[in-house]
């Protein structure tokens, strides 16, 4: 009897928490998907494009030069630590200004992550950066009237290609490229103003040997994509001037000197009534063994610096220079000396005047192509 | 007594050189002439760039103006003299546009002249415009619209500024929109790679800027007698511009000035007000390192090919006048002295290169050597 008490006032006891519990399930689900759809719809809608300002998106951009560790030519790349600054409105991010007194909300580090996780951000990759920085931090700002500001660290190698052609008066670009990977030129348009023009210099601590520095241009230079699109890309460059004095022991001095080689082939011997005094095979020994001292020189500085070996460039042109004014010694030791060929056409007359014109045309021609090389260099 | 050996030659040589001489100054002037000329586009086209611009800046600002003059609820609005409405109204359109495109003033204005709704300075209203805002006045007095560089209150910008009618369509006031110059000149340089500053002079800039932005007017933007507002590159553009040239700048003027080793083209181009005034002045500058570059290149290239050439010239007056007649002559000439001395030289092989007078020459030797030999055997 007790046991039947005891299970009607259990099933007295259930009926309500079952009535209950039958009445929540469909409370549960339809009240939380009314509060999570939203949410998601929001968050989605937080990170898609903001398209309440219309399109593009402009997202400024303004790049500064902390540090300029290396440059290295060879490579044509160079190790740097840049500060990357991106500004873009996104109203849907405005708030009361009264919720933050220091005049905007802050984030730094991993926080950074989260926060852009959960809020569009464009993507701006560095499109001329070698392998992954190095170092690299970063810092979010965002201010009542929903300006975003993002500034990022990065420290790493960037790709340079260096244009030697007026090697040693040339000028250099070490330039860091912006590109929105993502979304194209219509719907985000990298550009700058004036502060971003002021924010993007270099360090003036910034010292590279051999190299002075000029100031930093930026330039918007699209990039094209496929069925006729394009992505905004934004070059921002630090100008460098290479300090020209310092490559004239190393490189010019016996540049300029190994062209002597081939004129001293030619200066030593001796004419006596149109007739040489010293046998041609004495000199072509003088000019081969240049050749070869001119071939050793050119393996050392083209081993030193690799990028003047592609292209035509100062050094490169001197080189030729030097085995042009070898080739003509030699040819004129050869074809003059021991040959006698202009004797043979003209007599031994005309031989000695062309030597006697020969001996100071040749130095005055080699000279006169070596300076202008060097002064359409500097031009 | 003249040596034939060396005055032949050397008056030959000194002919060939001044000929060579003149025709490579001929073209390098020649080729400087191209080069100015390369430059002289240049800058007529920096001229033109700017000058479309503005006037194109002119026309977006009247567009603007123009387009909300004709909002039926602004016209109702400023009819009503409706400020807190007006505000509402146009606040946020004003944001994204000062965001996106530049315009940094809209201002509403009752007939004549007088400031009705700042958006850009909401709590700066009710003054007279009447003395330092003359295409206000005109707007109002002829009731059609106008454009122009103009110094507002809050700065000097290029101004549209379009008559407003009531609903009924009675004449209330007018709107103006205004761009700024700082946004232009950046847009300037982000696509056509040109450096420029903007020069307002200060007497006008301190007696109608009376809102601009505190820091703006200080001696450290003092150029001359203007103020420097804005600048692309002002490292460069110091260098390029001084006090000096902004001394007059009442018309376009431009010059070529050097900076960090490289040349630049600069166009000094007026800012007028509508009604004439000048207000300041634009600098604008473009490297030309290319055409000077080029022109130097060619210069030592001319250089060089002059030089090579008058050497060849020589070479070919030397060979010729010395390896042909004057060492030939000199040979015959020794053996005319041996005549009649007993010996006989050696009979000259190269002979047989001598030219015809000179083997005449070289026969007459031999008769009358051995005419005279034949005499002596007697």
């Amino acid at each position: 009897m007790s046991r039947l008490l005891a299970l009607l006032l259990l099933l007295i006891a259930a009926v309500p928490a079952a009535a209950q519990t039958a009445a929540t399930p469909p409370q549960t689900p339809a009240v939380a998907p009314q509060a999570a759809t939203p949410t998601v719809q929001e968050a989605r809608a937080l990170t898609a494009l903001p398209l309440d300002s219309g399109l593009p998106v402009i997202v400024r951009a303004g790049l500064g030069f902390v540090n300029v560790e290396a440059i290295d030519e060879n490579e044509e790349a160079f190790t740097a630590t840049v500060d990357l600054r991106l500004q873009w409105t996104d109203l849907r991010l405005r708030y009361p200004a009264e919720e933050t007194p220091v005049g905007y909300r802050e984030w730094r580090g991993p926080a950074v992550d989260a926060q852009l996780a959960a809020m569009w951000h464009p993507q701006i990759g560095i499109a001329n950066m070698r392998g992954e920085p190095t170092r690299q931090s970063r810092s979010l700002r965002l201010y009542p009237d929903g300006r975003v500001e993002m500034l990022r660290r990065v420290s790493g190698a960037f790709a340079a290609p260096m244009d030697v052609q007026r090697f040693p008066f040339d000028r250099q670009f070490l330039a860091v490229e912006l590109v929105s990977e993502r979304e194209t030129a219509n719907q985000v348009l990298l550009d700058y103003r004036q502060d971003d023009l002021a924010f993007s210099r270099a360090d003036a601590a910034i010292a590279i040997p051999g190299w002075n520095l000029g100031a930093v241009t930026l330039a918007r230079d699209p990039l094209p994509g496929w069925y006729g699109e394009s992505y905004a890309r934004l070059r921002v460059a630090l100008e460098i001037d290479r300090s020209a004095l310092q490559t004239v022991p190393g490189l010019f001095v016996p540049l300029l000197a190994s062209l002597l080689i081939p004129l001293l082939g030619t200066w030593l011997n001796e004419l006596r009534d149109g007739e040489f005094e010293i046998e041609a095979f004495e000199f072509t020994n003088i000019l081969i063994g240049g050749l070869f001292a001119v071939i050793a020189l050119s393996f050392t500085v083209y081993s030193e610096r690799s990028i003047l070996a592609s292209g035509i460039n100062t050094i490169s042109m001197l080189f030729a220079l030097n085995f042009a004014a070898l080739a003509l010694a030699i040819v004129i030791n050869v074809a003059l000396v021991h040959f006698s060929a202009v004797r043979a056409v003209a007599g031994r007359h005309v031989q000695h005047e062309t030597f006697l014109f020969i001996l100071w045309a040749l130095p005055v021609a080699v000279a006169a192509i070596a300076a202008a090389l060097i002064l359409v260099a500097a031009a | 007594m003249m040596r034939f050996r060396k005055a032949a030659p050397r008056a030959l040589i000194v002919a060939a050189g001044l000929v060579i001489l003149v025709l490579t100054i001929g073209s390098n002037l020649l080729f400087g002439g191209m080069t100015s000329t390369v430059e002289r586009n240049q800058i007529e086209l920096m001229r033109s760039i700017i000058a479309f611009n503005i006037e194109g800046a002119g026309v977006n600002a009247l567009a603007r103006a123009e387009m909300t003059a004709s909002d039926p609820l602004v016209r109702e609005l400023l009819a009503r003299g409706d400020r807190p409405g007006l505000l509402a109204h146009t606040l946020p359109m004003f944001l994204e546009q000062r965001d996106k495109y530049g315009v940094d003033q809209v201002q509403f204005h009752l007939a004549p002249a007088t400031s009705f709704l700042r958006l850009q300075a909401p709590e700066r209203h009710g003054d007279d415009l009447s003395r330092f805002r003359p295409i206000v006045v005109a707007v109002n007095r002829e009731r059609t619209a106008r454009r122009g560089v103009a110094i507002a209150a809050t700065g000097p910008a290029v101004f549209g500024v379009a008559p407003v009618r009531d609903p009924a369509g009675n004449h209330v006031g007018s709107v103006e929109f205004g761009l700024d110059f700082g946004a232009l000149l950046d847009r300037l340089k982000a696509a056509y790679g040109l450096e420029l500053t903007l020069f307002i002079d200060e007497e006008p800039l301190r007696n109608f800027a009376r809102g601009i932005r505190p820091g703006v007017i200080s001696e450290q933007n003092r150029v001359g007698t203007t103020m420097r507002l804005h600048s692309t590159n002002w490292t460069l553009m110091q260098d390029l511009v001084n006090g000096d040239d902004l001394r007059i700048h009442d018309e376009t003027r431009d010059w070529v000035r050097d900076s960090g080793g490289t040349s630049y083209g600069v166009v000094l181009y007026p800012l007028l007000s509508g009604s004439g005034e000048t207000l300041g002045a634009i600098a604008v500058a473009r490297s030309f390192e290319s055409t000077r570059g080029a022109a130097g290149r060619s210069t030592v290239l001319q250089a060089l090919f002059a030089l090579l050439g008058f050497v060849a010239l020589a070479g070919v007056i030397l060979i010729v006048v010395r390896g042909y007649l004057v060492r030939p002559l000199a040979a015959i000439t020794q053996r005319f002295a041996t005549v009649g001395a007993g010996e006989r030289p050696e009979p000259d092989e190269d002979d047989r290169f001598l030219s015809e007078e000179m083997a005449a020459l070289a026969d007459e030797h031999r008769r009358i050597a051995d005419l005279v030999e034949g005499r002596k055997k007697r």
